[in-house]
């Protein structure tokens, strides 16, 4: 079982448990981080005092630059428990600015660490262009031919905007307890109802939301155990399978995407999808352990593919 | 020539006038309100059971159903309030008296309706206090009970959610009462035979299998690190300096906490086997790592859980099981047990004032007692000696003769100094005696009153009240332990250090607690796969508590 403290075996802490910072530090190689408008600089929100709302000196997300294995990295890691990990202004910039700073930076891969119910509501204009910006420069970083690699395994998930930027990184990684969307279960409840999606069978959002449905839908390219030490050896082996950026891709991406629509549009349950990618035994899937999984997920070809 | 058989021809009318709507004792689902109008009679006693889990829901649909102007002013005396149907028999008028004991997910209802003057309310009880009165002056003439199945001559199989049966049909049938029995369904041979067939006069098969809430499973995941500190501080302050052995816990997260900590910190301590081994409790999910780890010798339960029904047949040497396999419930044992031979309850509250009143009630919701008072409260029945009962004695005696000496009963409010919505926990007046002011109840509905705490457990330190000599140390020991709170920061600075000197308030560092080891690390488990790990996968939580 993985650990949570900082102080125990950093190949064993748990990234569902573990804050951001603690995820940068034993993510990276040993003492090599360097932050990027670190919380000394105060840089805070400038809306969350209107509504009396607690700020965060890092604004909820942490920049900078270290190595991995070695290799120079970009990294932003969202820090899930100050306001959900959500986008406000300087956040968003935060994160905007390191990925432009990665065309004259040239690292080996910028790594997303994500974790984000998306915009902050209290910051909403702002977050929602730091969102359109985001998407942007990960395609320019992209198009540069440097990899950019999403990390998904945090309490808050990547919901909204944070969905959205996974979906422009060249690889993602997740854990069981990832989960990857747009709409969160309680606002498809709520505009929908709970006959459309019922939020409170987290059973059903895991199915439909969570890290195993994305991997088999290949919706992430890699499954990986809910430690930082599993999420480093998946970022590794990502880094060096990233798709090229071109027209072909994006050609192939939506070739995909149409096919996936008009194969599963129908589904009302994850299980029903794993049903028609020829999963044996849908029913035992989110009960299975990480290796059996994985052998699973080796029998569907759909899981696995260069379009990104 | 006096009559000595009135009640029992009246049941035999009642019993007549029923058998119209079955087929033997049988009856179908869509003739519930038919069979309860042909058998009740106006002004009837009617336990509808409401329990602290399962629900005689299907039966609930029935009475709410029927025709007030032939079904009216009935008296419920039933111990939980929990359904919607359980108050629109009020509305409608079928009902007008109650007496009960427990009302949580119906407190704001049960509230806006006692105001109204929609229910004529006789008491809010405790469990074992209702339970007496059903064998005194609360006797029902009607009893509707639920079980998981029955077979066509009414032998009953309550599952292990039995809870109230037991109780309720004693009260009933042995008294000229009538019992009508909801189950899932009908069977040749019931899995083992909790009441017997000719205590049960009618059984109706439910249109959908009954419900149950699951009230004891609290997510790991959802622990803090105060939490955690709080139950460092119990468990080493209380569990092992009086050498608890047989206790009851609350169902909030503090005492989870402590459950998880058992196999990690209690181990560290060297506790294992001196302290937390037999209980009076539910079976909490987050007890497994605990009884996997060999810490817990045996369990007597109230009710089940949702979930934890093959982890419990795996594990008979721990839980009390029939001979079918599957767990034997009985509220009213358990609540005995908790009371007579428990030598600690520990549990949350919401309010405690300065004095150590607590309560758990709003001023909007009136959630009613269950059992906590009972289990939290000193019998003054007791005559068996243990070593914590005895040591708690010694520390509250201070005068007259040391051989008229007896024990105490531990009993430990475990409370975060603010509560959810940072509601501070400690006030001056508990909401309760407001309420009971607009309500026109005689009683304050208080949960636990001041004479019966012994201990009271924040992130602040420990306050020991069986060592206050008087009111104004008890208001300052509490005062000590207050945290930020308006109470806490009305301290008088020198007093509350006079009784730390004494160990009245013991502080974390008193403990040779470090606050920043109250990491989560510390937790045997911190999710709710993580206890489906423990417990070899026998455990099968219910879909609201998954992440995968």
């Amino acid at each position: 079982m993985a650990v949570t403290s900082a102080s125990a075996d950093p190949t064993r802490l748990s990234w569902y448990e573990a804050s951001a910072r603690q995820r940068v530090a034993a993510f990276l190689d040993a003492d090599t981080f360097q932050e990027f408008v670190g919380p000394a600089e105060r840089a805070m929100s400038p809306h969350l005092p209107l509504f009396e709302l607690p700020r965060a000196f890092d604004d909820g997300i942490v920049v900078g630059r270290g190595r991995l294995d070695g290799r120079p990295v970009l990294v932003a890691a969202q820090e899930g428990r100050f306001m959900g990990g959500a986008f406000g202004e300087v956040h968003g910039a935060k994160l905007v600015g390191l990925l432009r700073a990665a065309g004259a930076v040239t690292p080996a891969a910028v790594l997303i660490l994500f974790d984000t119910g998306g915009v902050r509501l209290q910051e909403a204009n702002a977050g929602e262009t730091a969102i359109a910006e985001a998407m942007r420069a990960i395609a320019e970083v992209r198009a540069a031919g440097i990899p950019v690699i999403g990390l998904i395994g945090g309490r808050a998930g990547a919901y909204g905007g944070g969905g959205l930027i996974a979906g422009t990184c060249a690889r993602l990684a997740v854990s069981e307890g990832g989960r990857i969307s747009v709409s969160g279960p309680e606002v498809i409840e709520t505009n929908k109802g709970a006959e459309e999606f019922d939020s409170r069978d987290r059973a059903l959002v895991w199915r439909t939301m969570g890290g195993k449905h994305r991997r088999l839908t290949g919706g992430a390219d890699a499954y990986v155990a809910d430690t930082v030490a599993a999420f480093r050896q998946a970022a590794l082996a990502l880094i060096d399978r990233a798709p090229a950026f071109d027209l072909a891709t994006l050609e192939a991406e939506q070739a995909r995407l149409e096919a996936r629509l008009a194969r599963f549009g129908a589904c009302r349950d994850g299980a029903e999808i794993w049903v028609r990618l020829g999963v044996n035994d849908p029913d035992a899937v989110p009960a299975m352990t990480d290796a059996a999984f994985a052998e699973t997920v080796a029998g569907v070809p759909e899981a696995s593919h260069d379009a990104r | 020539m006096v009559a000595w058989r009135n009640e029992r021809a009246a049941r035999d009318a009642r019993l007549e006038a029923g058998r119209a709507f079955a087929d033997g004792k049988v009856v179908a689902a869509g003739s519930v309100t038919d069979l309860l109008e042909a058998v009740l009679r106006p002004g009837d006693r009617v336990c509808l059971e409401g329990d602290n889990q399962k629900q005689a829901d299907c039966l609930a649909r029935g009475l709410a159903a029927c025709d007030p102007a032939r079904i009216h002013d009935l008296h419920m005396v039933q111990s939980g309030i929990v359904l919607p149907e359980h108050l629109d028999v009020f509305e409608t008028g079928v009902a007008r008296r109650l007496d009960y004991s427990y009302s949580g997910p119906q407190g704001a209802r049960i509230a806006r309706m006692l105001y109204g003057g929609q229910i004529a309310l006789g008491a809010v009880h405790t469990y074992l206090e209702l339970f007496a009165r059903y064998f005194v002056d609360l006797t029902p003439h009607v009893a509707l009970i639920a079980g998981v199945s029955a077979d066509r001559d009414g032998n009953l199989y309550t599952g292990p959610n039995t809870e109230d049966t037991p109780t309720v049909v004693e009260a009933t049938h042995f008294k000229n009462g009538l019992v009508i029995a909801q189950v899932n369904e009908i069977v040749e041979r019931v899995p083992r035979v909790d009441i017997p067939g000719d205590r049960i006069d009618f059984v109706v098969e439910a249109d959908r299998p009954f419900y149950v809430e699951p009230l004891f499973t609290r997510d790991p995941a959802a622990m803090t690190e105060t939490q955690i500190l709080i139950a460092m501080m119990a468990i080493k302050g209380i569990y092992a300096e009086y050498g608890v052995r047989r206790l009851n816990h609350g169902i909030g997260f503090g005492t989870a906490a402590i459950e998880l900590l058992l196999p990690t910190y209690g181990e560290r301590l060297g506790l294992k086997g001196q302290i937390a081994t037999h209980w009076a409790l539910n079976p909490h999910p987050t007890l497994i790592p605990a009884i996997e780890s060999g810490w817990v010798t045996q369990v007597h339960c109230f009710g089940s859980e949702v979930g934890m029904d093959r982890y419990i047949r795996e594990r008979p040497d721990v839980f009390f099981t029939g001979s079918d396999g599957s767990l034997r419930s009985n509220r009213a044992f358990c609540q005995t047990a908790g009371l007579y031979a428990c030598d600690m309850f520990i549990g949350a509250t919401l309010q405690i004032d300065l004095m150590g009143h607590s309560s758990t009630v709003t001023q909007s919701r009136v959630a009613g007692f269950g059992g906590a008072p009972n289990m939290g409260s000193d019998p003054h029945g007791r005559r068996h000696p243990s070593e914590t009962w005895m040591k708690a004695g010694r520390e509250a005696q201070i005068v007259g003769d040391p051989a008229l000496m007896r024990g105490r009963k531990l009993v430990v409010q475990l409370v975060e100094t603010f509560g959810e919505g940072l509601v501070p926990t400690f006030v001056e007046r508990l909401d309760a005696m407001e309420l009971a002011r607009k309500t026109g109840l005689e009683l304050a509905p208080v949960m636990i009153y001041a004479d019966d705490v012994t201990h009271i457990v924040t992130e602040e330190g420990i306050a020991n009240l069986l060592l206050c000599r008087d009111a104004d140390e008890r208001e300052q020991a509490i005062r000590g332990i207050a945290g930020y709170t308006e109470i806490g920061r009305g301290r008088d600075r020198a007093k509350v250090e006079a009784l730390r000197a004494r160990g009245v308030i013991r502080r974390p560092e008193d403990l040779g607690i470090s606050p920043l080891d109250a990491d989560r690390s510390l937790l045997a488990a911190r999710s709710i796969k993580d206890l489906v790990h423990w417990s070899g996968g026998l455990y099968e939580p219910p879909a609201k508590f998954r992440n995968w």
